[in-house]
């Protein structure tokens, strides 16, 4: 079964090569394809897939299984295809895993900012400043960030002095404030996704405190999904075993292919070398031996 | 119970309700059970069936017996279905991934629930959540998942066409590999 171990072991380097981006997936040059293989018709991509992965995908598996015939084709292009599918059902369910993860992570962090102002003071005295530099009439314009030093601070006064101005501008302080966490909680949750050192520091040490952690929410994740998810695998699973059934096929030909040759071979040299009517002349021999 | 003056009007009726009488009409109402026509064999379709000959005479290759032959043309026949179950099953996905505003219709049905109580007089209070859901359509990979749960009815029975279509193929491939390797001249 060594088409199996090959193509799996192909298999799996594109699931790694296709999450890289895109420039440096030019710069593996795609093995070639036979020609017959667009018999089999355009690969079946939805919006979004990667042409260029998927003829790297059918380039390799093409070069690990070495088509004899055009039947060994058309099981090279439903390996693909089925490949194809194995992989998009499986980052479907990563994608929508480590979405929800991070949706339930962003929400813990607002009620985080919520009990601890402190955390988005600062980003809070500049989304005002944007508000009241966008809001405020022209001549006031300018006093904008100075307006927002003195609401920012969580004090009584300060807090007065911001509804007042919000009223007068036709915002609710509460509204404002929200928003301003939740823009701010998004951010963090960004920040920590692209690995950034002081929010990942900042959400570990919330996630301490709280005795949480991320694996926490991706079991969350996992519960909230369940139905779709097993769908997913399920969908995963059929593509999987019709692919190794694919798979199977290409090696029982090869092994009829293998076994019919061997049984040619036992005709000729039980009908042939019996009649003796084939004679083979080997030379005489040579050296010390020879007569 | 139906007294006799009903039953022989609703029979008078009934004899006038025969359907379209023009051709047009009649050809209209012939494609009205049709969804995906994956259960007419590949022959009905003359496009499809000269694919098949193409593809049957490819695979026979020149030397062919009559038996070979018709094997290779099972083969190419289960092959095109195959490639036409698979093609109705991805137009199905884009199409339905490039509705703006596809929503799964337990989805639906539940949206529709929460703007009709906001519509009532006294509309009660609703979390952020649940205003945002009633107001949005999925998106990026949620929006695949909702069809894959939303259509599974769909998406199952075009499933049941390929499994047909690959069983098919498996065995026409085996006859047509024994018949070959019988066929073989044995060459020495």
């Amino acid at each position: 079964m060594y088409s199996v171990v090959r193509v799996s072991e192909s298999s799996t380097r594109m699931v790694a090569f296709m999450s890289r981006k895109s420039e440096s997936k030019t710069e593996i040059a795609a093995p070639s394809v036979p020609q017959r293989l667009t018999v089999f018709g355009p690969p079946l991509l939805l919006g979004g897939e990667d042409a260029a992965a998927h003829d790297q995908l059918l380039g390799r598996i093409c070069a690990a299984v070495k088509p004899a015939d055009i039947i060994d084709e058309m099981f090279i292009a439903d390996i693909v295809a089925l490949e194809w599918e194995v992989l998009r059902w499986r980052r479907l369910k990563w994608t929508l895993m480590q979405e929800t993860g991070l949706n339930a992570l962003e929400r813990f962090l607002v009620k985080q900012l919520e009990s601890n102002y402190a955390l988005h003071e600062e980003h809070f005295k500049s989304y005002l400043t944007e508000i009241l530099q966008n809001k405020l009439p022209e001549e006031l314009v300018d006093s904008a960030e100075m307006l927002a030093a003195a609401c920012t601070p969580h004090t009584d006064e300060a807090n007065e002095k911001l509804d007042e101005v919000l009223s007068s501008i036709g915002l609710n302080m509460n509204t404002v404030l929200d928003d301003a966490r939740a823009d701010k909680a998004k951010e963090l949750m960004q920040e920590y996704v692209r690995g950034e050192r002081d929010a990942v520091t900042l959400i570990q040490e919330l996630l301490t405190d709280a005795g949480v952690n991320m694996d926490t929410f991706m079991t969350n994740a996992l519960a909230q999904k369940i139905d779709i998810i097993e769908r997913i695998d399920r969908l995963a699973a059929v593509a999987e075993s019709r692919r190794n059934a694919a798979l199977r096929e290409i090696d029982r030909r090869r092994a009829v292919l293998g076994e019919t040759l061997r049984r040619r071979v036992q005709e000729i040299e039980d009908g042939d070398f019996a009649d003796g009517e084939l004679v083979i002349e080997l030379p005489p021999p040579e050296g010390k031996n020879a007569n | 119970m139906t007294s006799e003056r009903k039953i022989r009007a609703n029979r008078t009726n009934a004899l006038a309700s025969t359907g379209p009488q023009t051709t047009r009409g009649r050809a209209r109402t012939a494609k009205n059970a049709l969804r995906h026509a994956l259960s007419l064999p590949v022959c009905s379709n003359p496009a499809l069936s000269k694919e098949v000959e193409t593809l049957a005479r490819e695979i026979a290759g020149p030397a062919a017996n009559a038996e070979t032959q018709e094997l290779a043309r099972q083969v190419a026949e289960a092959q095109i279905d195959l490639r036409r179950v698979r093609y109705a099953r991805h137009q199905f996905l884009s199409d339905t991934l490039s509705k703006e505003y596809y929503d799964s219709y337990a989805n639906m049905r539940m949206k529709v629930k929460v703007l009709r109580a906001l519509l009532r007089p006294n509309p009660p209070d609703m979390s952020m959540e649940t205003l945002k859901f009633a107001t949005s359509t999925p998106q990026g990979p949620d929006k695949l998942a909702t069809i894959l749960s939303g259509e599974a009815k769909e998406l199952l029975a075009m499933d049941r066409y390929e499994r047909r279509a690959l069983a098919r193929r498996k065995f026409a491939i085996r006859a047509f590999d024994a018949a070959r390797s019988r066929a073989a001249p044995v060459t020495g």
